[in-house]
């Protein structure tokens, strides 16, 4: 539908998808290349380069970052967190407080720019 | 914020835009209309052309796709299809359309939002403590 760039995972080159399903559960931290669908329950920041959708019962307390969309389904939770998405859905029914920031997607700068070598002090 | 209790002013007039519907009043605006101050309404409100301060009303607030507020808005039902700079509490349900575009923080009881509306701010879920019990 939209030009989305494709994602891939490093390892081979296919677009990567990442299922929470109902039972499972995470606690922590969780980065992905690639979308991830959670009808589960996190405890933690989730991030993605592709889309979150969180539906079902889904549930997440914590931050949630999607470079390109979030969709939190009708019967589906999100709270608590930071929301940094450049689109973003959130049907009706569904629970969702938070702060939420979008525009532009906005990566986070993955290479850290190289720090200048000072030159050496001139002495006297 | 510092908004003046001004009466509303402008083009928009109670007289001349007030229509009714399903036995509610309903304060309706145009594209060309504007509306600067502080507006208390016992009805619905159709928000077009350009609002600046403050619009609480008992009924629903509707802002039209070619409208830009900037304003406080407190309404049962709150759709935005334009854009809206401010904080925006919706009794009942907030639903922001695709070309919506809201800067503020919101207080909903039911939150909507379409793909492609943009949204920068605080979002509370919760019920609201003491407001005529309208339900």
């Amino acid at each position: 539908m939209s030009p989305t760039r494709p994602v891939s995972n490093g390892a081979n080159g296919q677009a990567n998808s990442v299922v929470l399903g109902p039972k499972d559960r995470l606690v922590g931290q969780l980065f992905i290349e690639g979308d991830l669908h959670v009808s589960g329950t996190v405890d933690g920041s989730l991030e993605a380069t592709g889309d979150i959708e969180i539906t079902g019962s889904g549930k997440v307390n914590g931050a949630v970052t999607a470079y390109n969309r979030l969709v939190v389904g009708s019967d589906a939770s999100l709270i608590g967190g930071d929301v940094r998405v450049a689109r973003l859905t959130v049907e009706d029914g569904a629970t969702f407080s938070g702060k939420v920031s979008m525009g532009k997607p906005e990566p986070k700068a993955v290479d850290e720019p190289e720090q200048v070598v000072q030159p050496k002090a001139k002495r006297r | 914020m510092d908004v003046q209790e001004a009466v509303a002013e402008g083009t928009a007039s109670v007289d001349n835009g007030e229509v009714k519907r399903d036995g509610r009043k309903q304060f309706s605006m145009g594209p060309g209309d504007i509306l600067e101050g502080k507006l208390i309404y016992d009805g619905s409100i159709h928000a077009d052309g350009k609002v600046e301060g403050e619009v609480r009303v008992s009924g629903n607030i509707d802002v039209a796709s070619g409208a830009s507020v900037r304003a406080l808005l407190e309404g049962a039902n709150v759709t935005l299809k334009g854009q809206v700079e401010g904080a925006v509490t919706a009794r009942d349900k907030l639903t922001l359309g695709k070309n919506a575009k809201l800067s503020g923080d919101i207080v909903v009881r039911r939150l909507q939002i379409d793909d492609g509306a943009t949204l920068n701010g605080h979002v509370r879920m919760g019920d609201f403590e003491s407001h005529t019990s309208g339900q």
